[in-house]
């Protein structure tokens, strides 16, 4: 009896296992087919739809989309369109650009874009990005071995049930009929793909209140926010010159050297004259640390003949006025295009006798200024 | 190592289990060093200081506990041998759970600037109450002589060693020193495998696919009304799925070896009562602290008064124990106060007559569930204001949101509300039966439903497709 119970259980066994990898494998062919991501192929059967977590849609959009231009950064940069960075610059452009990355993630993304053929890189660079910039397999964020392409990567993309609902929802949204209605019920809550046009990734919508979100008000409350008690013990958090240098020379210099036939313009951008000035005030260890680093980065960058470093952290008429802020360093959208304007037109360019000219402006700005209470 | 991941799944448990069974064949010892030789590699994976720290805890409390049990010690003796190994104990689990928290608060005091950082060691919460238990228990009589291995066994077991549930001696060691557990048994393989699956599912779909619901709650905005309760709702559901689910693959893992590990959950949300909900919610825990605080206190020996001091007291450790924050200790005591309140309702309270007694049930239960809700709010904020904030954000109706994007929130955690109160659990679909061991006793029945068969094949492919790279279990901080 119980000889035979064992053997039924045996047999069971058996199936459960079966009948669980043609699960998995049919969750397989589904992500295979409709591949959310477009790591194999463009979309063409299915309609395409992007995420707005960038480190793991940037896998598929470096395989997927025509560019000859890069745009990295942090979310100083995320909110950037496309279409204006191609209209403004003449180029062809694919955004990376990752909210809180660090050098070691966007040096490894833009790496993974190069090998694509891109043949300029346009760089928004903070000083904190390189602070801490662990080992990229390490990061438990970014799918490096999705980047790779290799076996460990295509197959946790392949077996993966998060993706799989995401494919079946693609699925279902590219039947006609009910196409309307799962439309409807795409919000970012419960599906990672909500987008179809790969211009809006990360963008502003064009509904949103701009003004609320950029105000002086909400500039001057993030300032005191960071310089309270409390805050201020996080504006020295992680600065290290000797460790940020290295993680420059690895992640930015290294990237530059090793691809002289690509142009890389990189920009400091303009933080609200109140970070600058809440470190003076509650951190200034910190602030030396970032005007030395950043007088060795422009002295680094301009000896590459293929890197122009623009520094924009000393433009008054944007920097002093708060109601381009969100905070004390995001700024509003009206910022970007501008941004993109003096890219255009190759303004406040470091140049090679003079590396810390612009710095020497932005302290002298620092020194003098005075909040109001 | 996570029992939520591949190389767990595809490596380390199929190996264990092919080494156990096969050394299985050479004699009853040998599996049982091999399953402690595997628990400490299993241990030693994410951090090999920690399995030093781990055996040397198992040295001293043998130790003592051989102390203990020999009859050659006077009882003064005896008693400071007791007392040395519970302060061992508890002064090491002092030092790397609470010595940062003692420093905290010694310097928001006097304002010293001492900061001590020390990394807690996994599970150190968890091996030091079943270690603390064998020594009362030694010391009070009821513990035979162990053998090493076995006593080794027993407290680095793997399945139960990062979160629980809480082992007794008594109940395990037996169970390791039997024979029939070292021969494969294909029914109990297949009952474990589909336990775990349900634990992998509730892990991997139920708890982290609700899991970003809970930052409309606890994340950096301050919520509005709606998103304050779809928030602390959703946290309840997912540190239920998220626990139990972690406690079924252990009870899934166990009895692929042929051990049976006491239940830890029991539908909790069900609970018509806070008595009720902790005879359902984290039951070893629960019953630790009634057999060996509760109790030893006084428990209600000495009168009504005393009873709810040493109920609170009790329940202020338990919520201390679970991490070194006053939030938790809030919640510790907020759960004292609750237990109070029912034992005085039920000792004081108006007798419910037949004709309202499923009205006073059913208000019971949502009141039992609204209470546990609001404790879960200080155990998962990140500060007292924090919780607080998001407290009078449920309290205050006037600011709500209620968009699309909530709207489908609230449909998602009335989803996990339905499976939560009205689901079965998983002893119940596959009668398991931890005092009589029994499990899937109904299993002659399944070649006549094969559909239940191929469901279980699902939930087990879901579960292992559901699998993040950063998904830790919530119970591995404590």
């Amino acid at each position: 009896m119980i000889r035979t119970r064992r053997a039924a259980a045996a047999k069971n066994l058996l199936r459960l296992l079966c009948a669980s990898g043609l699960i998995m494998l049919m969750a397989a062919a589904l992500n295979f087919v409709v591949d959310p991501l477009q790591i194999f192929r463009p979309a063409r059967l299915f309609a395409a739809m992007y995420s707005q977590d960038s480190r793991m849609q940037n896998a598929g959009l470096i395989r997927s989309q025509d560019f000859d231009t890069v745009f990295m950064g942090t979310s100083l940069a995320i909110h950037f369109r496309q279409s204006d960075i191609d209209r403004r610059l003449g180029v062809r452009s694919l955004k990376l650009a990752m909210s809180g990355s660090n050098s070691h993630e966007q040096g490894f993304v833009l790496a993974a874009a190069l090998a694509r053929g891109a043949k300029r890189v346009i760089w928004e660079v903070d000083d904190w990005i390189f602070c801490d910039a662990p080992d990229i397999e390490a990061n438990v964020y970014l799918p490096a071995d999705l980047y790779r392409r290799n076996a460990r990567g295509v197959a946790s993309y392949l077996f993966s049930g998060a993706m799989a609902r995401e494919s079946a929802w693609i699925l279902a949204r590219s039947i006609p009929p009910i196409e309307p209605a799962v439309a409807r019920l795409t919000t970012e809550a419960l599906f990672k793909f909500p987008l179809s046009r790969v211009d809006d990734i990360n963008t502003i919508s064009p509904g949103s209140n701009v003004s609320e979100a950029y105000n002086a008000n909400k500039t001057r409350a993030a300032f005191a926010h960071i310089t309270d008690p409390v805050g201020s013990r996080f504006l020295a958090e992680g600065y290290d010159y000797d460790a940020m240098v290295r993680n420059f020379e690895r992640d930015a210099a290294g990237l530059i050297a090793g691809h002289p036939d690509v142009q890389f313009d990189v920009y400091l951008p303009p933080y609200s004259i109140l970070q600058w000035v809440a470190m003076r005030d509650a951190s200034p260890s910190t602030l030396k640390i970032v005007y030395d680093f950043t007088a060795y980065v422009a002295r680094r960058l301009t000896q590459f003949p293929n890197a122009k470093l623009y520094d924009f952290r000393a433009i008054r008429e944007v920097t002093h006025d708060l109601s381009n802020y969100g905070d004390v360093i995001h700024h509003s959208p009206a910022v970007d295009l501008k941004v993109l304007s003096w890219l255009a037109a190759g303004d406040y360019v470091i140049g090679r006798t003079a590396p810390t000219a612009s710095l020497d402006q932005l302290k002298a700005q620092v020194e003098a200024y005075r909040v109001e209470r | 190592m996570l029992f939520n991941s591949y190389p767990f799944i595809f490596l380390f448990l199929p190996v264990a289990l092919l080494g156990y069974f096969a050394l299985g064949r050479l004699g009853n010892l040998a599996p049982v060093i091999w399953l402690a030789l595997a628990s400490l590699a299993f241990y030693a994976s994410s951090n090999w200081q920690f399995a030093l720290l781990l055996l040397a805890s198992i040295a001293f409390n043998y130790v003592v506990g051989l102390l203990l049990i020999s009859a050659r010690l006077g009882s003064r003796l005896r008693f400071a041998a007791l007392a040395i190994g519970v302060a061992g104990d508890l002064l090491v689990l002092g030092t790397f759970k609470y010595a940062g928290f003692l420093a905290a608060n010694f310097n928001a005091i006097f304002s010293t600037g001492l900061t001590v950082n020390i990394l807690l060691p996994v599970g150190i919460s968890f091996y030091t109450f079943t270690q603390i238990a064998f020594l009362v228990d030694a010391y009070r009589g009821n513990v035979a002589r162990y053998a090493l291995p076995h006593y080794a066994l027993f407290v680095t077991y793997f399945p139960h060693l990062i979160a629980g549930p809480i082992l007794h001696h008594r109940d395990m060691i037996p169970q390791f020193e039997r024979a029939e557990a070292k021969r494969p048994d294909a029914h109990l393989i297949l009952c474990g495998l589909i336990i775990f699956a349900i634990g992998l599912f509730k892990k991997t779909c139920l708890a982290d696919g609700i899991q970003p619901l809970v930052a409309l709650a606890f994340g950096p905005n301050t919520p509005s009304f709606d998103q304050a309760w779809i928030g602390a709702l959703s946290y309840a559901f997912q540190l239920y799925f998220d626990f139990s689910g972690y406690s079924d693959m252990a009870i899934g893992i166990s009895l692929m070896f042929g051990i049976f590990l006491p239940l830890n959950f029991n539908s909790p949300y069900k609970a018509v009562n806070i008595i009720d909900f902790w005879r359902r919610w984290h039951m070893t825990l629960s019953q630790f602290l009634r057999d060996y605080l509760y109790i030893p206190l006084g428990g209600n020996r000495r009168g009504r008064v005393l009873r709810y001091v040493n109920l609170m007291v009790t329940m202020a450790l338990g919520g201390l124990w679970h991490g070194a924050a006053w939030t938790f200790v809030i919640w510790g005591v907020l759960h004292g106060l609750y237990l109070c309140i029912n034992h005085a309702w039920n000792n004081y309270g108006p007798a419910i007559g037949p004709r309202h007694a499923p009205a006073a049930d059913l208000a019971a239960f949502v009141l039992t569930f609204l209470s546990v809700v609001v404790a879960w709010v200080f155990f998962r904020a990140d500060s007292l204001p924090s919780a607080i904030t998001i407290l009078s954000r449920m309290a205050d109706p006037t600011q709500i949101i209620f968009g699309r994007a909530e709207m489908i929130a609230a449909v998602f955690v009335a989803v996990y509300a339905g499976i939560a109160w009205f689901g079965p659990n998983t002893q119940t679909i596959m009668g398991y039966d931890h005092r009589n061991r029994t499990v899937g006793e109904a299993l002659g029945a399944w070649r006549m439903r094969p559909a239940f068969l191929y469901a279980g094949a699902a939930v087990l492919a879901f579960g292992i497709l559901g699998i993040q790279q950063h998904s830790e279990f919530i119970y591995f901080r404590f």
